[in-house]
């Protein structure tokens, strides 16, 4: 009997000659988000030599590894075997989840794309932002650049294409949709997102003992905040760690 | 014992084997650009492979030495000059305190790498000295040498005379050929566009960068609607040498310092034997892309650690995959 509840199995795909991927059909969940982890946690303890990185996604789970140690027949039948072992295990959902609310400010200067967006949705500014900040999203994975969260649970009504041509450059802490999902930019990249607002905490502190603010399966709110509120709480950000910050 | 930089160059930092098996934090490998020429580089000078380095690109940095030692130099060619003489790649140089190195600009490839035998005294951040321009940590004050900076070096340690034997000198062209692999949705691309992205010579964009290598546009027959907006898309792992193609049908390839989950289509896979190439194309550089299978790649990557292999025994290192790629 298995008790994975999706209807398909996923298929394990060639990801180039360093990569397997581990593809399901399934929409995002956060049930299938802790399949992923799971599987990534099994593959960890079989401490396989040539594996070199495990990158969970959405439906996708990427297994990097050194041709010269191991093929991609072999690790394709062992990646089979385990991912039958995860799912005909039951799902262990006491995950201790934290709740982290993050300030973001909506207001001209830090929100560059929300009147395309306004254009796009049919909804106005402040509507925009009430639909923002309504939900919990949950982190389905971290990645993209170092502390970026993956956020599950998007208002589909403000669902608006990616730009067809992504920036060189987009803020620390930008506030973004893409297709069906939003974030925020931890660090000065290019990015392909409409930019919605910005926070001014930080999402990744290299020297920290826990550097990022959030792991997988945990929950994110975010909540409008002033300019002024902006600048007090950056002097704030730079001096100490992102999750003692409260409204 | 230090060295002073009296010009940083365009982006000179320090660079290692950067922090793989990160990924799923969003860190991506970083590292030297082109791991190969940083390790025949330490190699010369009986260092470890991943011994930190310094990576200079496209216009090096003028560098005072205030100590006595003899360093390496591998990778790309640039006028490199110590005081008023020119001097080569490949082989160890001889430094006295006072002596000032300038790398000059680039002649060839991209990216030149300087070793030394001895440490480079800055704190390892999450297992790395190496610095992560994109995302500022690492390296010298988290992020690439400034004009005015100083390295302290520790440890310095007498090395022999060493050179390369010329057989084995990598050249860089500006004209590149790239073998790649097909990946999970390469299938997905509708045929017309594939033909083309395999007939197309692309040019390196001016804004690539260590995170991303930017190609010029798919040259259509005609004007028509792109058709890369069109391949179905879930957002998987990606690393460095994954080809995305977003809607504009202008390719980025992922590097070393790129984004660890993709949102864009891939056409396919620069291979593991070739990623230390990328680290050697700058903009305007021409390229094409070749398609081979996994069981090609395979044996590419083979024959050339077996060279590799044969390069190492030609310094007297006898130690096994000390430069495996």
């Amino acid at each position: 009997m298995t008790l994975y509840p999706h209807k398909n199995l996923p298929a394990i795909t060639n990801n180039g000659d360093c990569a397997l991927d581990i593809r399901f059909s399934d929409s995002p969940s956060k049930e299938l988000s802790s399949i992923i982890i799971r599987i990534r946690e099994k593959i960890l303890q079989l401490k396989l030599s040539g594996i070199i990185d495990i990158i969970p996604a959405y439906q996708c789970l990427t297994i990097i590894f050194d041709p010269t140690h191991c093929s991609h027949k072999m690790l394709h039948s062992i990646l089979s075997q385990n991912i039958d072992i995860v799912l005909k295990n039951p799902l262990n959902t006491k995950h201790k989840s934290k709740l982290i609310r993050i300030p973001v400010c909506y207001e001209e200067r830090y929100s560059p794309d929300i009147e395309f967006l306004s254009d796009y949705t049919n909804l106005s500014i402040p509507e925009i932002v009430r639909r923002h900040t309504a939900n919990h999203y949950l982190v389905h994975m971290l990645g993209f650049t170092p502390g970026f969260l993956y956020l599950g649970g998007l208002d589909p009504k403000l669902y608006c294409p990616r730009k067809d041509t992504p920036r060189t450059q987009i803020p620390a802490g930008a506030v973004g949709i893409g297709g069906r999902q939003t974030g925020i930019y931890p660090q000065a990249t290019p990015g392909g997102w409409q930019i919605i607002g910005q926070t001014p905490l930080k999402l990744f502190q290299a020297s920290n003992s826990s550097p990022f603010i959030a792991d997988p399966l945990d929950e994110v709110e975010f909540f409008p905040i002033t300019r002024q509120q902006f600048t007090t709480l950056a002097q704030v950000a730079s001096n100490s760690t992102p999750r003692a910050i409260t409204p | 014992m230090s060295i002073r930089f009296v010009r940083a160059g365009l982006q000179t930092s320090i660079q290692d084997q950067g922090r793989p098996g990160m990924m799923d934090w969003g860190i991506p490998w970083g590292g030297a650009a082109d791991p190969l020429s940083m390790k025949i580089a330490n190699l010369l000078l009986d260092n470890s492979p991943n011994n930190p380095v310094l990576e200079a690109t496209l216009l090096g940095p003028r560098i005072e030495f205030q100590c006595d030692i003899t360093i390496a130099i591998a990778g790309a060619q640039f006028t490199t000059m110590l005081n008023d003489s020119p001097i080569e790649n490949y082989k160890t140089v001889k430094i006295k305190s006072g002596d000032i190195l300038d790398i000059g600009r680039v002649i060839s490839g991209a990216r030149t790498y300087i070793a030394f035998p001895a440490k480079i005294e800055i704190p390892q951040i999450l297992g790395s000295a190496g610095t992560h321009i994109v995302s500022k940590f690492g390296g010298l004050n988290d992020d690439a040498i400034r004009t005015g900076d100083t390295i302290d070096l520790i440890n310095i340690r007498p090395v022999r005379e060493l050179a390369l034997n010329k057989n084995f000198h990598l050249i860089y062209t500006n004209q590149s050929q790239i073998r790649i692999v097909p990946g999970s949705e390469s299938d997905l691309f509708p045929e017309t566009l594939t033909a083309q992205f395999y007939k197309t010579t692309f040019e390196v964009s001016p804004q690539s960068n260590r995170m991303g290598i930017r190609l010029s546009g798919l040259k259509h027959q005609q004007e028509k609607e792109y058709e890369a907006k069109k391949v179905p898309m879930i957002s998987s792992g990606l690393y460095p040498g994954s080809i995305q193609v977003p809607p504009d049908e202008k390719p980025i390839i992922s590097f070393i310092e790129g984004q660890t989950i993709g949102g864009y289509p891939r056409i396919g896979h620069v291979i593991k034997a070739e990623l230390h190439r990328l680290g050697q194309l700058k903009p305007s550089d021409k390229i094409r892309f070749q398609k081979i299978n996994l069981g090609e790649a395979k044996s590419i990557l083979k024959k050339k650690r077996e060279l590799l292999h044969q390069l190492q025994l030609s310094l007297g290192k006898h130690e096994k995959e000390f430069l495996i790629l």
